[in-house]
C-alpha cells in the first residue's frame, strides 16, 4: 500500500499499522523532515500533507517547496 | 458478520489508485446524501452502529458494486424501511405517498456545524474491573457471528499483546441490535505481522486493532 502511494522506506523501517476498529481515533504525527531546524508551526504546517497524517506519505522537505 | 466489509487480507483488488487533489464530494449527490445520514442519525431512531451494520449487511456482489456514498444512502433506505418512515412504495417511486411520521428530534441546519465538532463521545463509566491490562498476551476469540462485530476476521485465534487500555465504550455488538449500550472494555491489541500473515510476511510490521473485552481470552 505505501508503495501505491509512492513511498518507499529502508527495509529495517518499523512498520506499525492501526486499524481502527472502535470508535477511537488516531493522528499520525508526521516524522519531522531535515533542514527545518528553527521553523515555527506555520512554517512546518506547509510541510505537512493529508496523506503524512494518515500515515501512507512523508511530510514534503523544504526543497519540494520551491 | 463476515461480510465483503472486512477486507483485511483479501487479495484481487489491485494497487491503490491515489487521486491528487481528491475532492471532499465527487459528485452532489454525494454531499446530499451525506447530509441526509447525518440529519437522519441526529433524529435518534437508531444507533451509529445500527447505521454502520445497515451498510454491511447485504450480499458481498452487492456491497462491492457499491461506492462509498451508495453504501450510506443504501443503508439509510434500509433503516428508514425498517422504523417505518419510508414505505417501499415510496422508495420505489421517489416520493413520499402518506404524512411524514413524527421523529424523536430533528436537527436544525445552524445547529449541524456544531452537533459535528462536538462528536458522539462513546466512553462510559466502567461497570466491572478490566479483565485485562497491559503486557497481557491474550488471544482473540475465533468468533463469527452473523450479527454485528468489529472483531476483524484477519485476526481472530491470533495471539498478541495488550498495549493500551481505553476505559469501557459502547459495545458495537449490542448496540446495533438494540441492546442497550452494555459498555465494555476496550483495549489496543498489538499482532506481530507474522502472527496474522505467516512466515513469508515483513518482520518489522505490527498490527493493531482495538478490541472490546468479550472478543478476548487469556493467551493459552
Amino acid at each position: 500500500v505505501l508503495r501505491d502511494f509512492g513511498v518507499e522506506l529502508p527495509a529495517d523501517t518499523e512498520v506499525r499499522v492501526w486499524d481502527s476498529t472502535a470508535e477511537v481515533r488516531y493522528l499520525v504525527l508526521p516524522i519531522r523532515p531535515a533542514g527545518t531546524d528553527g521553523w515555527g508551526e506555520a512554517e512546518l504546517a506547509r510541510l505537512v500533507t493529508r496523506d503524512a497524517m494518515i500515515g501512507v506519505g512523508l511530510p514534503k522537505r523544504p526543497q519540494d517547496e520551491r | 458478520m463476515n461480510g465483503a466489509h472486512d477486507m483485511g487480507g483479501v487479495h484481487g483488488f489491485g494497487a491503490v489508485l491515489p487521486e491528487p487533489d481528491e475532492p471532499v464530494f465527487h459528485a452532489d449527490w454525494e454531499r446530499r446524501v451525506h447530509a441526509l445520514v447525518l440529519a437522519m442519525g441526529a433524529t435518534g431512531q437508531w444507533t451509529l452502529d445500527a447505521a454502520r451494520f445497515a451498510r454491511e449487511n447485504r450480499p458481498p456482489a452487492d456491497y462491492l458494486s457499491k461506492s462509498y456514498y451508495q453504501l450510506w444512502l443504501a443503508g439509510l433506505q434500509q433503516l428508514l424501511v425498517e422504523c417505518g418512515l419510508v414505505a417501499p412504495a415510496e422508495l420505489a417511486a421517489g416520493r413520499s405517498l402518506r404524512p411524514a411520521k413524527p421523529v424523536r428530534r430533528t436537527l436544525a441546519a445552524g445547529d449541524a456545524t456544531g452537533l459535528l465538532q462536538r462528536g458522539r463521545p462513546t466512553n462510559r463509566e466502567a461497570p466491572r474491573p478490566a479483565r485485562f491490562k497491559v503486557g497481557d498476551r491474550v488471544r482473540a476469540k475465533n468468533m463469527h457471528p452473523v450479527t454485528h462485530t468489529r472483531l476483524p476476521r484477519y485476526v481472530r485465534g491470533r495471539t498478541g499483546t495488550i498495549t493500551r487500555v481505553h476505559g469501557c465504550h459502547v459495545f458495537p455488538d449490542s448496540h446495533a441490535h438494540g441492546h442497550g449500550e452494555d459498555p465494555q472494555w476496550l483495549y489496543t491489541v498489538a499482532f506481530p505481522g507474522r502472527e496474522l500473515w505467516g512466515a513469508a510476511a515483513d518482520p518489522t510490521v505490527t498490527v493493531s486493532v482495538d478490541a472490546f473485552e468479550p472478543y478476548l481470552e487469556p493467551a493459552p
